[in-house]
């Protein structure tokens, strides 16, 4: 059991963290969320130049062979800047279940792009119906005379308004499967949604989307498993994405009220409000924890990697809406303008509880799990494989 | 960064499974059980205490070559994990791992070699004296004085909150003896025989209905020099070296685990109207959330024994962190268990030691304590610093 960074981790983290203070602070974040398209083409080039874009993929894929700890450090960062460009939807979980069902040559086509940053993947899975039950799906593929026609709604594709390329899920023969759709194939529209965190997604139409026989992604005896792990491995991220957020709350905050004077000291000087922000301290903590067990679960047994992810996102969307409410509240009404960050992560972290399943659906999930007394019980310590 | 036990780390696992499952008879389970108190009962403790000094298990923490273990770090964990798993009583209080750190770290050749074998083999049981009626969370506004007289001190003055201070034979205490230049400055440490004439031990039942805690008073009590730690003087330094294992040194995962385990098991027994609790969405909620909370803690200790294996230390947030969310998470599971007792919780058996009584069906029994137990817990936020002195500390790293 080891849960310090390696040098090489710290040093990642480092070079996120610098890049995008450097490249992308909440001005030019404020920019690129008031543009037409919501996307700055110039940062995610140079994402790709920094190799974040190859990171999680095997490197016989023309990846870096990162592993989930070297995403969550790119997601704390992604968090604390708030970046809006699709590198959780596009690059983790579109990106990655290429990798999982995709034949050599499907990735060998997809990942050469996904990876250059010349393409971009998003996943078009979840239907108003579907909830937290990845396999309530109605969009349907028929077989055709030299490959498959697919038809379905698909509403708030993440990355969609982003994407040449969608991953559409649609039953056939009776199991979910997962098909490569070009944005510009006949008989799919797009449309552009703004989201409550200023960024954007897209809600998907397929009207008798003609596809060839190449497109169906079929390398996982199930491929709804594979949808569901791809969801753990984001909900992982998301976890850490929000912790990043959280520090940044927080410092902000300490910042904030050693500045502020008011009754002639610093409103830090008052023991009312350092309690205040010692218990936010103490969440941030916390949530920490719970992102790692998250971060270290992602690949484990499906029951252990539920117990890490939903876990996490339980706990982490019960303390950090905590936290982002106090910081609010201890940033007085500059806390409630926009003209501060402060309610851009306020706004984040609420996004983040209603993305990939709510706080509650994952306090329900994880508590099915643990109703198990073997696992309530068990160490977090695992044996060696 | 990952979460795997070594080869060598799980073969120990199970040989200490294997040790328990042999040596921890339903007896001594039966009797923590039904302890509401954080410590468990001492006539119970030192039964326990006997086997594991048989073995060599008895200070886990303690370096060999003071009788303890040698254990890395990952072992003590797995120890305590275990240990806890398998419903032990839990005697390693001041003496195990408070005074003896402290002996070890401050103490000289001869205190060493006299006080601690007495403490693995149980001879001795130590009392803290830290608390006063006036001094609390300002613990350095003590008042107990010693005044030198010739080759010994002469003690007058009251300790409180002395936990099992009734059962021990000795007592470790922060006294003054000096009134001159900064009032930290003027603190000694003592260790004081419980034997000698001029004490006197009032009991404090608390309320959860146990007697745990005293005030002890001195009057006149003659301490030998030779039973001081350290210099005069150096009494806070050595207060504050102690805290911290009170604070950070252990390990609580392991337990508030074992705590919510049971919950779970009486949870999944019908009550006498036939519902399960288990089956019941709002208080599943309310126990996942503690699990998130538990698995969370489990990760923060974790991290701080990751930290202190690679050499460095686990941090002021980091440490008081885990002290509050400890407590609240032992509260809020003792909290839980309570409320679902029905008109049961009506019901108040004051008997003390609960386990004295006729046995019952395991459910039955922990119904019976759990009134107790969810009383006893609100200590958790008070003692070895309290929350809210916690959260000073916190503040302090945070706003300097």
């Amino acid at each position: 059991m080891d849960l310090n960074y390696s040098d090489e981790q710290l040093l990642l983290k480092e070079s996120a963290e610098r890049f995008l203070k450097g490249r992308y602070d909440f001005e030019k974040r404020n920019t690129i969320i008031g543009s037409e398209t919501g996307f700055d083409a110039g940062i995610w080039s140079e994402m790709a130049d920094l190799g974040w874009l190859a990171l999680p993929f095997a490197e016989e894929n023309g990846g870096l062979g990162g592993g989930a700890v070297e995403i969550s450090l790119i997601m704390e960062a992604i968090g604390r800047a708030l970046v809006v460009e699709p590198y959780l939807a596009s690059i983790i979980l579109a990106g990655g279940l290429v990798e999982k069902l995709g034949s050599a040559d499907q990735k060998a086509e997809i990942l050469g792009g996904l990876i250059a940053g010349t393409s971009r993947l998003a996943l078009a899975h979840a239907e108003r119906q579907t909830g937290f039950d990845l396999g309530n799906i109605t969009a349907t593929a028929m077989k055709s005379a030299d490959g498959y026609t697919i038809s379905g709604k698909k509403p708030l594709v993440p990355g969609g308004s982003f994407a040449d390329i969608f991953l559409v899920s649609a039953t056939f023969d009776g199991t979910v499967k997962l098909f490569v759709v070009a944005a510009d194939a006949v008989g799919l529209t797009s449309t552009q949604v703004k989201l409550v965190d200023g960024s954007r997604a897209s809600d998907l139409v397929l009207d008798n989307v003609p596809v060839p026989a190449s497109a169906l992604l079929d390398g996982a005896a199930d491929t709804l498993d594979e949808i569901e792990a791809a969801h753990d491995r984001a909900n992982a991220a998301l976890a850490f994405e929000a912790v990043g957020i959280m520090d940044a709350l927080m410092d902000a905050t300490v910042a904030y009220t050693k500045e502020r004077v008011q009754f002639g000291k610093p409103l830090a000087a008052f023991q009312a409000l350092q309690h205040r922000m010692a218990e936010m301290a103490v969440k941030c903590q916390e949530a920490r924890g719970s992102a790692l067990l998250a971060t270290l679960s992602v690949d484990a047994p499906r029951v252990t990697r539920i117990r890490g992810v939903s876990g996490a996102r339980a706990k982490i969307g019960k303390v950090s809406r905590s936290v982002a409410q106090e910081a609010i509240q201890l940033h007085g009404a500059m806390g409630f303008s926009q003209e501060m960050p402060i309610g851009a992560w306020f706004r984040r972290l609420y996004a983040i509880e209603n993305t990939f399943g709510t706080t509650a659906d994952h306090l329900k999930r994880y508590g099915e799990i643990v109703r198990d007394p073997a696992m309530l019980s068990g160490s977090l310590l695992r044996e060696p494989v | 960064m990952d979460l795997l036990m070594t080869e060598e780390e799980v073969r120990f696992r199970n040989e200490v499974r294997a040790f328990l499952g042999t040596h921890l008879d339903e007896g001594l389970t039966r009797a923590e059980r039904l302890n509401p108190s954080f410590l468990a009962d001492p006539a119970v403790g030192l039964k326990w205490q006997a086997k594991l000094n048989h073995k060599g298990w008895v200070a886990p923490s303690w370096p060999k070559q003071y009788g303890g273990t040698g254990w890395t770090l990952a072992e003590r964990y797995i120890f305590d994990q275990e240990c806890e798993r398998a419903g032990e009583p839990h005697f390693r209080g001041a003496s195990i791992k408070m005074i003896a750190p402290v002996i070890m770290r401050y103490g000289n050749e001869a205190q060493k070699s006299f006080y601690l074998p007495r403490i693995l083999n149980g001879e001795d049981v130590w009392a803290q004296g830290y608390s006063e009626p006036g001094s609390g969370s300002d613990l350095a506004s003590l008042k107990t004085r010693a005044m030198l007289d010739g080759d010994q001190y002469i003690v007058n003055g009251s300790k409180i909150w002395s936990t099992l201070a009734h059962h021990a034979t000795r007592m470790f205490a922060l006294v003054r003896t000096a009134d001159t230049g900064k009032r930290q400055e003027g603190i000694t440490f003592i260790l004081i025989d419980l034997k000698s004439p001029g004490i006197t031990i009032r009991p404090i039942r608390s309320i959860c209905g146990t007697h745990e805690f005293n005030q002890v008073f001195f009057d006149d009590v003659k301490v030998p020099v030779s039973d001081r730690i350290g210099e005069e003087g150096e009494g806070w330094d050595i207060a504050k070296y102690l805290l911290e294992f009170e604070r950070g040194g252990a390990f609580a995962g392991g337990m508030l685990r074992a705590m919510l385990a049971r919950l779970h098991r009486r949870a999944s027994e019908p009550l006498p109207d036939g519902r399960r609790m288990i089956d019941d969405p709002l208080f599943m909620a309310r126990f996942a959330e503690i699990a998130t909370d538990v698995d969370a803690n489990d990760m923060l200790e974790l991290s701080a024994m990751s930290k202190v294996q690679a050499g460095g230390n686990p941090g002021s947030v980091p440490s008081s962190t885990m002290k509050i969310e400890r407590s609240r998470i032992r509260q809020s599971i003792a909290e839980l268990a309570a409320s679902i007792l029905g008109p049961d919780a009506l019901r108040w058996e004051e008997h003390r030691p609960l386990h004295e009584l006729p046995e019952e069906s395991e459910i039955d029994e922990e119904r019976k304590v759990a009134s107790a137990v969810y009383f006893n817990s609100r200590s958790q936020s008070i003692f070895g610093g309290s929350n809210e002195i916690q959260l000073e500390i916190i503040a302090k790293t945070l706003l300097r």
